[in-house]
């Protein structure tokens, strides 16, 4: 559908008051130049197309974080009676302190175990009505080694955000399963600040893309963050390697911050 | 000395005795012809004789989440789906050895391999809300997909035992994934797509994690392939 808009002229119309022997005399005179001037208005201003106001620059920035899980759904079995919903939710936790005090909002969509189990399109529906700076998905598991840093398989395709902003652009609904498509090449931007801040922190890093949900329908530079075991001796719910993941992470959202917002929070 | 009733009922009983043997022996030996022939009818095909071929396995490895193109000598059927799902088979069963760089359990994995030509024809609906016939959680992509004259879409059903004691985790379920795509890409190129399912039916994730109700384009997936 294109929008089409039409504007009305507007003629103005001054009258004086004047006796009737002036009137008279006036009006079968030439027109002159002498008419009293009436202050005029200045010229109307031509109505601008409603443009979606941009985020205040003071605003804090938002980050989401969606421990994966929870409820009867467990995920993977990390040993010793130790499920992947516990932990993902104990490294969320460590996370959100860690973000909050440095001055991010963090949205969670759980901050204890469920009752019911969370779909994933309802996490993505609470990632995509925060418009956040970034999101981040907590996920674990018992194989591999280090951290995993992924994002979606989705290819790369125009904003689909900057759709339908002017009169002339006609407007393109975003498809659910592609919502991250628009997102795609931050999503790797965010990721490269992640694996940098691991790599500083000594962590082992592996990076790739995964098809996986929500991550595909977030509208947001959004990772993947799938916690494994450091070493045979260090499991991914050992608290002193978890911290060590959040200092980096936390300190990678920082930098992702200072790149999006010129430093200005 | 016998009474000759007794002589007459003896004789009788031996009689009646040898004659029950002759029918018994001559059932017997009607039933053997008759299974002879029915096997004798069962048309056998002649064994053809099929020469080792080379294919490529893509194996993966979790020790740097990469997937490496390897050779194989195998000897498959000529049947196309018959020839995937054993190559798949193989492929599974190398992951089940020791020391395996991406292990999986043993067993099997895959219970069959369809072929379906693309575009693939919407099936008739009398739903008014899904006039396309498209299946529940049927994307636009999956079905719009761009896809070359005579490319195909492979369907693999997987079995419920595979699945559910796949190892769970973002990674392993991806590698297992994009093993099996790549191996689809590298030996069967009119194949352009690739969907799952398990058990037959369809099935949100692999093990928890690797989205399976999306239709997977059959690209290269080594490491440093187009993803």
């Amino acid at each position: 559908m294109t929008l089409t808009r039409t504007y009305a002229a507007v003629l103005l119309v001054a009258l004086a008051s004047a006796a009737a022997a002036a009137f008279s005399t006036r009006a079968q005179s030439p027109i002159s130049p002498q008419i009293p001037q009436q202050p005029t208005p200045p010229p109307a201003q031509v109505p601008q197309p409603a443009v979606r106001p941009a985020p205040p620059q003071s605003a804090r920035a938002v980050i989401f974080l969606d421990p994966a899980h929870g409820g009867p759904e467990n995920g993977a079995a990390l040993g010793n009676n130790l499920a992947e919903k516990d932990v993902t939710l104990a490294f969320a936790q460590r996370l959100r302190a860690a973000l909050a005090s440095a001055n991010f909002t963090v949205i969670t969509t759980r901050d204890n175990d469920l009752a019911a189990p969370l779909p994933t399109d309802q996490r993505a529906e609470v990632a995509n009505h925060a418009h956040a700076l970034a999101c981040v998905v907590v996920h674990a598991t018992a194989s591999g080694a280090g951290v995993h840093l992924y994002t979606s398989s989705l290819p790369p395709a125009p904003l689909y955000e900057t759709s339908g902003t002017d009169a002339t652009t006609p407007f393109t609904p975003t498809p659910w399963e592609f919502a991250q498509a628009g997102f795609v090449d931050q999503s790797h931007k965010l990721s490269d600040v992640l694996k940098a801040t691991l790599a500083k922190a000594s962590l082992p890093v592996i990076t790739g893309n995964a098809p996986l949900r929500p991550l595909d329908n977030l509208m947001c530079p959004a990772v993947a963050v799938e916690i494994a075991p450091n070493s045979a001796s260090v499991s991914a719910s050992d608290t002193a390697y978890q911290q060590q993941i959040v200092f980096a992470v936390a300190t990678a959202m920082q930098l992702w911050r200072d790149q999006n917002t010129g430093g200005a929070h | 000395m016998i009474p000759r009733y007794q002589r007459i009922l003896f004789w009788s009983l031996a009689l009646a005795i040898l004659l029950m043997a002759i029918f018994l022996l001559h059932g017997c030996q009607q039933a053997r012809e008759k299974l002879n022939r029915l096997q004798n009818q069962t048309p056998l095909a002649a064994p053809a004789e099929t020469a080792p071929e080379t294919f490529h396995l893509a194996m993966a490895s979790d020790a740097d989440n990469s997937i490496a193109m390897v050779d194989r000598q195998l000897a498959l059927a000529t049947e196309p789906t018959a020839r995937m799902r054993a190559l798949l088979a193989q492929l599974i069963a190398e992951y089940s050895y020791k020391n395996s760089a991406h292990p999986l359990a043993s067993g099997p994995a895959i219970d069959d391999v369809f072929l379906l030509d693309l575009p693939l024809k919407p099936a008739t609906s009398t739903n008014p809300s899904n006039p396309a016939g498209t299946p529940p959680g049927e994307s636009a992509f999956a079905s719009g997909a761009p896809h070359s004259p005579g490319g195909q879409l492979a369907v693999i059903n997987l079995s419920a035992a595979f699945a559910d004691h796949h190892p769970s985790g973002i990674e392993a379920e991806t590698l297992t994934i994009n093993s099996m795509v790549g191996t689809l890409f590298a030996n069967f190129p009119r194949i352009e797509q690739v969907r799952f399912v398990v058990n037959g039916q369809p099935r949100d994730t692999l093990a928890g994690h690797a989205d399976l109700t999306r239709t997977y384009q059959a690209v290269n997936t080594t490491t440093g392939g187009a993803q």
